[in-house]
C-alpha cells in the first residue's frame, strides 16, 4: 500500500499523543503513587512541619502576588505610555530575563547583594522577606507583562485620549479607563505569578536557606526531604502541584 | 474673535512636520468640512486643535484664549473620534456622564445632563443599555451626548458617517444635521466621503500635503477649484 500524503496526518496525531500521555501521566502519577501508601501519605497532610513549609509557602506567595500588583501595574502603565530611549533593553531586562532567569543564579545574586556581605549593609538572607524577594524576582513580571499587553490594546484604540478630552486627568484615565478594562488581564497575571511563586526554589533555597519553621517552604522542603521523607515528601508535592493546577485553571478561566 | 483660530501651525511627530504653516479660522456657529487626500495631514491637525500633539510653531485661539499649550483635560473640546471611542466597560448613561463624573459633578447633575443629551440625541431610553448592544448609528449618537455633555466650545468629529451602513446613511446624517443647527459652536469634521461633505457642511477646507489650499462656502469650492488638483479631488461633487 502506498503511504499517500494524507496519511502523514496520522503521524502528528502520533506525536501529539505521545507528548499528551507524557505531560498527563507526570501530573498524575503523584496521585497513583500516593494510593499505594494512601494512609501514610494522609498522615503526613497533619505533619507539623509540612502544614508550617505550606502556611509559609502560601503567606509568600500571595504577598509576592500583592506586591506584583503593587509595583507591577505602575510599570505596565509607564511601559505603555511612556517612550524613552533604551526602552526595548530595560523591558526586556525588568520583564522578559527575570521570567527565564535560573533561579538558583538569582539567589545567588541576591545572597551577595542583600545578604550578610551585603555592600548596602542590610542582611535580608534566612528570613521570611527573603523568601518574597526571591519570588518576587521571577514571578511579578508575569503581571507586568499581561497587564502592559492589556494596557498597549487599550491605547491602541485611542480610548485613553477621547477620555482625557471629556476632561479626565492621566491619573483619572489610568483608574477609570486602564484599570476596569484590563482587571481579567491583571487577574490572569496575579494567577500565574502566584503559582510561580508557589513553585520557586532555587532562589528560596539559597537567599531565603531551608529553615524548618522559619523559612521552610513546600519545594525546599521536597528538594532537601525527597529521599529520606519520601512519603511526607510525596505529600507535600501533592499539596504544591494541586494549588497551582488551582491557579492556572483559574488563569484559564480568566482568559 | 469668538470662534476657533488657528496661525500659522507647524505641527507633526518628532522630527517630521506635518502640518506646515496652516492657518484657519472657523466662526462661532460654522461647520466646517475638511477634506484631502489620505496623507495630507486632516488627522494630524485635529489631533493637534484637541491637545493630543503640540504644535512646534503657531497658535491656536479658542474664544479669545491662546490654548497652545493647555492640555488636553482642560481644553473642553468635544471629540468623536472614527470608531467613537464608547468605553466597553460602561452603559449608554456612564458613557454620556463619563466628562461630569471625572469633573466631580454630583449624581444627580450627571443624571440630569446624561438624559439631557441623550434626549438631544433622540436615544431616551437607552440608558441602561450596554454599549455592545448597540447599533452603528446608535453608537455615533451616544458618542455624540457625551460629547455635547461637557458643554464644549468647539467639536470635533473624524469621519463620523464612515462606520454607519448606507441604508441608514441618510436618517443619520439627516439627524446630526438638525444637531448641528441647534450647536452653536464651531464645528470641524474631517470626511473622505463628497455626499457627507455636502450634507453637513456650509463651508469647505481642502487640505493638501499639510496645509490649507483652498477654504471657503462649499458651494464656491466646488464651483471654483483654485487648482487643477483640487478640480480632481473635488469632481465627484460635480457628478
Amino acid at each position: 500500500m502506498k503511504f499517500g500524503t494524507k496519511n502523514y496526518i496520522v503521524i502528528l496525531y502520533f506525536l501529539a499523543g505521545l507528548v499528551l500521555i507524557f505531560s498527563i501521566s507526570t501530573f498524575l502519577y503523584q496521585y497513583i503513587a500516593a494510593v499505594g501508601s494512601f494512609s501514610a501519605v494522609l498522615g503526613a497532610f497533619g505533619n507539623s512541619r509540612i502544614l508550617t513549609a505550606l502556611g509559609l509557602s502560601l503567606l509568600s506567595a500571595f504577598a509576592t502576588a500583592a506586591l506584583a500588583i503593587i509595583f507591577g501595574v505602575p510599570l505596565a502603565y509607564v511601559l505603555t505610555m511612556k517612550e524613552f530611549k533604551g526602552k526595548l533593553l530595560v523591558e526586556t531586562l525588568a520583564v522578559d530575563v527575570p521570567q527565564t532567569f535560573p533561579p538558583i543564579a538569582e539567589g545567588m545574586i541576591f545572597l551577595l547583594m542583600l545578604g550578610p556581605n551585603s555592600p548596602l549593609h542590610v542582611n535580608l538572607a534566612s528570613t521570611f522577606t527573603a523568601l518574597v524577594i526571591a519570588k518576587f524576582f521571577i514571578s511579578a513580571p508575569f503581571v507586568v507583562s499581561f497587564t502592559t499587553r492589556r494596557f498597549r490594546e487599550i491605547k491602541q484604540t485611542g480610548m485613553n485620549l477621547t477620555a482625557r478630552s471629556l476632561g479626565a486627568n492621566p491619573f483619572l484615565v489610568f483608574t477609570t479607563i486602564f484599570i476596569p478594562l484590563s482587571f481579567k488581564d491583571i487577574g490572569a497575571g496575579v494567577s500565574l505569578c502566584w503559582s510561580r511563586a508557589m513553585g520557586e526554589l532555587g532562589g528560596s533555597l539559597l537567599f531565603a536557606s531551608v529553615i524548618p519553621y522559619q523559612t521552610e517552604i513546600i519545594p525546599t522542603f521536597i528538594a532537601t526531604q525527597a529521599k529520606t521523607l519520601t512519603i511526607e515528601a510525596l505529600a507535600a508535592t501533592i499539596l504544591v502541584t494541586t494549588a497551582s493546577t488551582l491557579a492556572i485553571i483559574s488563569f484559564k478561566k480568566l482568559t | 474673535m469668538k470662534g476657533l483660530s488657528l496661525k500659522n501651525i507647524e505641527a507633526g511627530y518628532s522630527d517630521r512636520s506635518i502640518i506646515k504653516d496652516l492657518s484657519l479660522d472657523v466662526g462661532q456657529t460654522e461647520t466646517l468640512v475638511l477634506m484631502g487626500p489620505s496623507g495630507s495631514g486632516k488627522s494630524t491637525l485635529l489631533l493637534t486643535i484637541l491637545g493630543i500633539l503640540t504644535p512646534k510653531k503657531g497658535t491656536i485661539t479658542l474664544n479669545d484664549k491662546d490654548i497652545t499649550n493647555v492640555p488636553i483635560e482642560e481644553r473642553n473640546i468635544g471629540y468623536l473620534p472614527q470608531d467613537y471611542g464608547l468605553f466597553p466597560h460602561l452603559n449608554v448613561m456612564d458613557n454620556v456622564a463619563y466628562g461630569l463624573a471625572v469633573r466631580g459633578k454630583s449624581k444627580e447633575d450627571q443624571e440630569a445632563m446624561a438624559k439631557e443629551m441623550l434626549s438631544l440625541v433622540e436615544l431616551m431610553g437607552f440608558e441602561k443599555r450596554r454599549i455592545q448592544e448597540l447599533s452603528g448609528g446608535q453608537k455615533q449618537r451616544v458618542g455624540l451626548a457625551r460629547a455635547l455633555a461637557i458643554k464644549p466650545h468647539l467639536l470635533l468629529l473624524d469621519e463620523p458617517l464612515s462606520n454607519i451602513d448606507q441604508v441608514t446613511k441618510v436618517d443619520v446624517a439627516s439627524e446630526l444635521r438638525k444637531l448641528f443647527s441647534k450647536l452653536e459652536i464651531p464645528k470641524i469634521l474631517v470626511t473622505h466621503n463628497h455626499e457627507d461633505a455636502l450634507f453637513l457642511s456650509e463651508k469647505l477646507a481642502i487640505m493638501i500635503d499639510g496645509k490649507i489650499e483652498q477654504a471657503g462656502e462649499l458651494n464656491k469650492v466646488i464651483k471654483f477649484p483654485k487648482t487643477p488638483f483640487i478640480k480632481k479631488l473635488l469632481m465627484p461633487f460635480n457628478q
